[in-house]
């Protein structure tokens, strides 16, 4: 069998990176204020909800398309 | 009937059901090492889905997230950080790990990492075997105790601490010695929706009863306590402590042996991807147990002698609420500590048998049938000795857990490196382990850390440097790396 572990596609290296930046230091340091409120929530932690969501759509278009090459096999 | 007495027979019912569906499950096990460990390499989608969720979320989020949110305030929000970053990780290596399982048998990490870099007389995975099982007990024996305190705290002492934590681990070793992982699957399952229905109801009701809704809850913090709800929080964590111990904690995750093997149990390599897709979702389980440690700095007048107690303190003492919806509460944070510690003893006894066992003169290439025989023993005595610790309580047992999976965390690299670079050497590999494993011991219980960051991430920093480096200057012939390398071979 021929088969070589590889690298995901270059968007998604750097879509994850960002995900990860925004969760740290310096990304977060933005979205450190209180106001607004949303949904409920204070800013600061709304953007740990919010980038969660990100991540989640981020990997359900990866996984979409790697489908679609059909990179791995059943 | 009094309402510890309710409380009591709502939990011990949750217990007996959890039993009966781990029980019924050995039905659906080969009777192999493979099936008891892997579930034969056949697990779906849904259950993998729970399997990988409910021992990802342990006591510790229902006890210690809440805890880091009345305590800390906004650095609590590493948690839900880490725990959604973590699947990144598992996204980049886990179809490897699951092929390269499947193609050559490989049940645990240790095989897998001992047969890109192999060693005289496997002496690497029998450190890794040694190191993962130290890590694994005293994490296993945290859920055990955990799963005693809240019995305990929940029946107002009906059921004494030694009693609570015995039932739960009884439960536990009884279906994990009967079905393995399809026990676990089938339980977690049901623990992990248990969990989340738990977790949503608690926080929102929590909110909703004592303060008008949770948007009301943080406006009123806003007013009384605003240093909560922004970095560095009540206690002033820095960013530099907060973002490595994200990152550490989200390479880190992968390296915990009991969420490693997992990755062979999928049935296919999309399986393991849909399940990563989902993941993420399952951490905002957490938002409302933050929300209940948020509400516990506006509710408790008198500091918690121990932070981790917030919840508790909140449901059963400051709420109202009716003595069966206590009961139902305290089964959902009991399904989060056992639910992991199910896992923990059935990954501990596979390493024990398949890492460290396979050492021993009279074990080696002993038949399938009987390394599942001493599997199974395994793990009854692994979750005994983990009662036995609950009960002593040593205070050396976070220092065990803290420097044994210190180290596994410094094995991450080398994996990294075994998958995807071809250059990557054992030199390489073994200098950086090894600077990283004393880098990251040297801070954790030595000097302090420089800029406040973690210990780990010290490590996994200078570990990947030394091991790029080391890797470099050797002369290097091989087209592939060693993980591309076991592929060829076939």
């Amino acid at each position: 069998m021929n088969y070589h572990p590889r690298l995901p596609a270059r968007w998604m290296l750097i879509y994850f990176s960002i995900c990860a930046l925004a969760m740290v230091w310096p990304g977060a340091l933005v979205a450190n204020r209180i106001e607004p409120f949303v949904l409920g929530l204070p800013f600061f932690v709304f953007w740990y909800v919010a980038w969660v969501f990100a991540l989640f759509v981020g990997l359900a278009i990866a996984y979409q398309g790697e489908k679609k090459e059909e990179t791995y096999d059943e | 009937m009094s309402e510890p007495l309710i409380i009591t027979s709502i939990t011990i019912a949750y217990l007996a059901i959890v039993l009966l569906v781990g029980l019924r499950a050995r039905h659906n096990q080969s009777s192999s090492l493979e099936g008891y460990v892997a579930g034969g390499r056949h697990m779906g989608l849904l259950v993998l889905f729970f399997i990988l969720g409910a021992e990802v979320f342990s006591a510790f989020a229902f006890l210690g997230a809440p805890g880091w949110a009345y305590s800390r305030g906004a650095p609590a929000l590493y948690i839900i950080a880490y725990l959604t970053l973590s699947v990144v990780v598992w996204w980049l290596i886990a179809p490897y790990i699951s092929r390269l399982g499947r193609l050559h048998g490989y049940l645990t990490q240790a095989e897998f990492l001992s047969a890109c870099y192999p060693t005289r007389n496997n002496f690497l995975g029998l450190f890794i075997g040694i190191i993962s099982v130290l890590a694994i007990i005293p994490y296993m024996t945290i859920q055990i105790a955990g799963a005693g305190l809240l019995f305990e705290a929940a029946t107002s002492g009906t059921i004494p601490f030694w009693l609570g934590s015995l039932l739960a681990c009884a439960v536990v070793t009884a279906y994990v010695y009967a079905s393995g992982l399809q026990g676990i699957g089938w339980t977690n399952l049901l623990q992990g929706i248990m969990m989340v229905a738990v977790a949503w109801f608690l926080g929102l009701a929590t909110a909703d009863q004592l303060f008008g809704g949770v948007g009301e809850m943080f406006r009123e913090l806003q007013r009384e306590a605003p240093e909560y709800l922004t970095m560095p929080g009540a206690s002033g964590m820095g960013w530099g402590a907060f973002s490595t111990a994200i990152l550490v904690s989200a390479l880190g995750c992968v390296m915990w042996p009991h969420i490693f093997m997992k990755f062979y149990s999928a049935k296919s390599e999309r399986t393991l991807k849909r399940v990563f897709v989902l993941y993420p979702l399952y951490s905002y389980l957490l938002v409302p147990l933050l929300i209940i440690g948020f509400a516990g700095v506006l509710l408790i007048d008198t500091p918690l002698d121990s932070a981790d107690r917030v919840l508790l303190t909140i449901v059963v003492e400051i709420a109202d609420f009716p003595a069966w919806l206590v009961g139902l509460a305290l089964s959902g944070t009991l399904a989060a500590a056992m639910s992991t510690a199910a896992n923990l003893a059935h990954t501990s006894a596979t390493i024990l048998v398949r890492d460290v066992g396979q050492h021993l003169p009279s074990l080696r290439g002993m038949s399938d049938q009987k390394s599942l025989k001493l599997t199974r023993y395994g793990v009854v005595l692994l979750s005994f000795l983990a009662y036995l610790l609950a009960l002593a309580n040593p205070a050396s047992l976070v220092a065990l857990l803290l420097g044994a999976y210190g180290i596994v965390v410094q094995l991450l690299p080398m994996l990294v490196g075994a998958l995807f670079w071809r250059r990557a050497s054992k030199t390489g590999a073994f200098a950086g382990l090894a600077v990283g494993a004393f880098i990251t011991l040297l801070l954790e219980f030595g000097i302090n850390a420089p800029f406040g960051w973690h210990a780990g991430f010290c490590g996994l920093l200078v570990n990947s440097i030394v091991f790029i480096a080391a890797s470099m200057s050797t002369a290097s012939t091989s087209q592939h790396s060693p993980a591309q390398a076991l592929s060829e071979t076939r």
